[in-house]
């Protein structure tokens, strides 16, 4: 049981259609990060992972324990939590009601008072707009918001797709900073990021997906620099065209 | 004077019931995103489980405990009847039509269930307290005073569920973003079986103030049913306050209208206002255009 | 399916053939019974194809058509008792007055979406509804019409025929409203309103106007459906406002559904099928409509795309399973 997350031998898709084809990560040490062509199955893997697409075979373990398709929730109430890719949240709800929300698991709860203070803490610019809608949001506070609520959960493992999506330069260093001091905080992370540069910054582990398959793996103790890692990005993305 | 007071005191009572009824409504679409056409029969079952337990000629209990029966009895079937009848089809692109198709058709069971079970004759439920009360020279029946008074209570207390509740809050969330609700925890299956539970037990209650007040019969709440169907198209269904201020509001024009034009041309002078109203405000009058509760 | 305009050749010859079979029916059924199950036949599926217009075609949620036939058939009903207009006229002006119905609640529903159009078009039902009980001094109230006039031919008795004669009338509505739809889902119209339903934005950028195009759609669909309302009258020679119950409603809604919605012929087979089926079990009282609904909802469980879904599933089961002999 060295590794929190261990994926092994994972098949899904939607539909009749197979997007994952064994995928296997097992072997993974500190920080996760993914990445890969759009639409390889990045986001699909952790949808998996957090049970809300069924695996068709394979094996997901988290903290030692079978997780494979147990209901979302109970993959939540352990304290897997999953920032999903360009999450709109509830529109209609203000940014305290939705942090509320976020305490619903039930070891979440007795934390509430505690961790309303740490997000304030980490996203200041929120405690400003406390009841404001999340409809009326900018990309940047809602990011900030999806990953405030993950914080709620009291999160062992925080999966973040693709956080800084469509976001400007600024806010990006910023959601940065918030994340690392998280990572900082004892929180495992599974990042998905097209921003190699970022992904370089945040994660020790880094698997390339492509065309739903593990393609490669940067381990800790490799040299990992950006030429490397975009050169292994093209270089099979072209060898895949082929 | 005596008109004034009659005319509010009716106002107040009707809107008291349509609020009711339409708050249900509300609160299925906004949750599940489904109308459902058996509301109306489940305030019809609501009423003769009652009577099956509160009548002399029946088991003869006291009112005040087959009342909280016969509303965990209608929540139950409303549970049930979502995890039949709506459930499967969540997540259809055509769920608004398959819904509607299915929810009649167990309007049409259950309202030819009660005829079978208990037959075509009128009856009446006890009402909750006998007796009239004196209002400015006004008679009103206790049982419709209580009902004046304790409805907007219920629907206070549910507003406050809504709105201040983490449990209210995971209702309205659910209707909002059902991947959301998944990562932050909750019981998707579970919450829209307590939308519709809860529905059905408004539904329930408001069928038991009205067989107090009225004859029951299989199609009772055929009619309050298209009462609340204009209450909601004139209140929209993206929220809760809007029902319910469309309910007092129409059930007032009703009592004015009945006083003034006559019973009898009272329900199309309503339809008239109610496409004169659309043409000018096709989302209703209080509601935003999104599906959303409160 | 091409998308051109106009019926082709094949299905003209196809609907001849119908016709003539259906008028050649009679001398093989001569029981009145089974003439009265076809009589209810043609009505059911001129009202559930009619429906298919407006719901399948034009992707309008109305659900207060079982209304218009309703309209029809007091229209008939009243004008015949009440102001003893010719039942032939009477017939006519229940189509008429049906269409104007059907006009006045397509004005509010222009501007609405989705679940607001059900909405409208059901409150419009029940109020028609809540309009005929309260004048029950013209219209009998709860206990409905009785004794309406009926259909006169001269030289002929309708009532001592075996149902010869409305079995004939029934048919010349169901063909007249079979080729009216037709003509009307073929005609230039028909594109304009289907591709209002599938990208209304599209479609009206391309210039189609929503308001008129819908505007017509329902007023068609309500001409036949008002016909044959009003001939349901003359036929059974009362009128109640069971017409307008949940249980007819979800009868008819279940044949355009099950039928498969954008189909027209659909619609009449599945008219076919439950309406025969209906009849058969009439006699169970209030179980029918139990048994009907219950049926429904199984149907609707196992093949949520309509009778017209499952066919299609069971035709491709079988091809696989050809397939899978076919190659050892
Ligand atoms: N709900 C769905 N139904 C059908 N196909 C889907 C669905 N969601 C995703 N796909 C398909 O699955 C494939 C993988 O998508 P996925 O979102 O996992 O890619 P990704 O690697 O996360 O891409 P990106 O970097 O653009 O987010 C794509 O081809 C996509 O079209
Ligand atoms: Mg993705």
């Amino acid at each position: 049981m060295s590794t929190l997350l261990e994926i092994r031998g994972i098949e899904t898709g939607y539909g009749r259609i197979k997007i994952l084809h064994d995928v296997t990560l097992d072997n993974a040490s500190g920080n996760i990060g993914l990445f890969g062509p759009n639409g390889h199955g990045k986001t699909t893997l952790l949808r998996c992972v957090s049970g809300l697409l069924r695996a068709w075979h394979g094996e997901i373990r988290f903290d030692g324990q079978v997780i494979t398709n147990l209901p979302p929730r109970r993959i939540v109430e352990r304290g897997l939590i999953h920032v999903s890719q360009g999450n709109r949240l509830f529109p209609d709800l203000t940014i305290r009601e939705t942090l509320r929300l976020g305490a619903f698991p039930r070891r979440a709860r007795a934390q509430e008072a505690q961790n309303i203070e740490r997000v304030a803490a980490l996203f200041p610019k929120l405690r400003e707009r406390w009841s404001q809608r999340v409809r009326t949001l900018s990309g940047g506070e809602r990011q900030m918001v999806s990953i405030a609520v993950a914080l709620m959960s009291e999160p062992r493992l925080l999966i973040l797709d693709e956080p800084t999506l469509g976001l400007a330069p600024r806010i990006k260093d910023e959601l940065c900073d918030a994340i690392k001091l998280i990572s900082q905080a004892g929180v495992k992370l599974v990042v998905v990021e097209q921003d190699v540069e970022f992904l370089l910054d945040l994660a020790d582990h880094l698997y390339l997906i492509n065309h739903g398959e593990v393609a490669a793996e940067v381990r800790p103790g490799d040299s990992m620099n950006h030429e490397a890692i975009m050169e292994m990005y093209f270089g099979r993305q072209t060898s895949a065209l082929t | 004077m005596s008109t004034i007071v009659d005319i509010v005191m009716s106002g107040l009572f009707q809107g008291s019931l349509y609020a009711m009824i339409a708050v249900g409504l509300a609160l299925v679409w906004t949750t599940i995103g489904v109308f459902n056409f058996a509301h109306g029969v489940l305030m019809t079952v609501g009423a003769y489980i009652a009577w099956q337990l509160a009548s002399s000629d029946a088991l003869g209990l006291p009112i005040f405990i087959a009342l909280p029966i016969a509303l965990l009895a209608s929540a139950a079937i409303g549970l049930l009847m979502q995890a039949a009848i709506v459930r499967p089809f969540i997540g259809r692109p055509d769920v608004v039509l398959l819904a509607v198709i299915t929810t009649l058709a167990a309007a049409s069971i259950f309202e030819n269930g009660t005829l079978l079970i208990w037959g075509p004759r009128p009856m009446q439920l006890p009402p909750l307290a006998a007796g009239t009360v004196k209002i400015m020279g006004i008679g009103i029946s206790a049982h419709q005073l209580i009902i004046i008074l304790v409805t907007p209570v219920i629907l206070a207390a549910l507003w406050f569920f809504l709105t201040r509740m983490r449990l209210g809050l995971a209702l309205r969330a659910v209707a909002q973003n059902e991947d959301a609700c998944h990562l932050v925890g909750l019981n998707v299956a579970a919450l829209y079986g307590l939308a519709f539970g809860l529905a059905a037990a408004l539904a329930g209650l408001a069928g038991i103030f009205l067989g107090g007040f009225t004859f029951m019969s299989p199609t009772m709440g055929s009619e309050p049913l298209s009462k609340a169907l204009v209450v909601v198209i004139f209140g929209g269904l993206g929220t809760i306050a809007g029902p319910i201020f469309a309910a007092y509001i129409i059930a007032f024009f009703e009592a004015i209208s009945i006083y003034f034009i006559g019973f009898y041309w009272t329900p199309a002078l309503l339809f008239a206002v109610l496409i004169l109203t659309l043409m000018l405000k096709p989302e209703g009058l209080f509601s935003r255009r999104s599906r959303s509760l409160a | 399916m091409s998308m051109g305009v106009g019926i082709g050749r094949r299905e003209i010859t196809g609907m001849v053939v119908g016709a003539v079979v259906l008028a050649l029916l009679p001398m093989v059924v001569q029981d009145s019974y089974y003439r009265h199950l076809l009589i209810m036949v043609f009505i059911y599926g001129i009202v559930a194809s009619s429906w298919d217009l407006s719901l399948g075609y034009a992707g309008i949620f109305n659900f207060g058509h079982m209304a218009l036939f309703g309209i029809g058939l007091y229209t008939y009903g009243l004008a015949t008792t009440l102001l003893g207009i010719s039942p032939w006229i009477a017939l006519l002006a229940g189509g008429v007055l049906a269409a104007l119905a059907a006009a006045l609640i397509s004005l509010p529903i222009l501007r609405l979406k989705g679940i607001y159009v059900v909405l409208v078009t059901f409150a419009f039902g029940q109020l028609v509804v809540q309009l005929i009980i309260s004048q029950s001094d013209y219209t009998g109230g709860n206990q409905g019409l009785v004794r309406i006039p009926s259909f006169h031919i001269p030289g002929h008795n309708l009532m001592r025929d075996h149902k010869l004669g409305f079995y004939y009338i029934a048919l010349i509505l169901l063909c007249c409203s079979t080729v009216f739809l037709r003509l009307m889902v073929r005609s230039r119209l028909g594109l304009a309103i289907r591709a209002l339903r599938d990208n209304e934005e599209y479609a009206t950028s391309r210039g189609i106007s929503i308001s008129r195009q819908r505007l017509i759609t329902m007023a068609g669909s309500a001409v036949f459906t008002g016909l044959a309302g009003a001939f349901y009258g003359a036929y059974f020679r009362n009128a109640s406002t069971d017409v307008f119950g949940a249980s007819l409603t979800t009868l008819l809604l279940s044949m355009v559904l099950l039928g498969g919605i954008s189909t027209i012929y659909g619609s009449l087979l599945a008219a076919l099928l439950l309406t025969i089926f209906s009849e058969m079990i009439a006699g169970l009282g209030a179980w029918r409509p139990i048994v009907i609904g219950v049926l429904i909802i199984l149907v609707m469980l196992a093949y949520p795309g309509g009778l017209y879904g499952a066919i299609a599933a069971a035709a491709r089961a079988l091809r696989r399973l050809g397939r899978r002999q076919a190659s050892p």
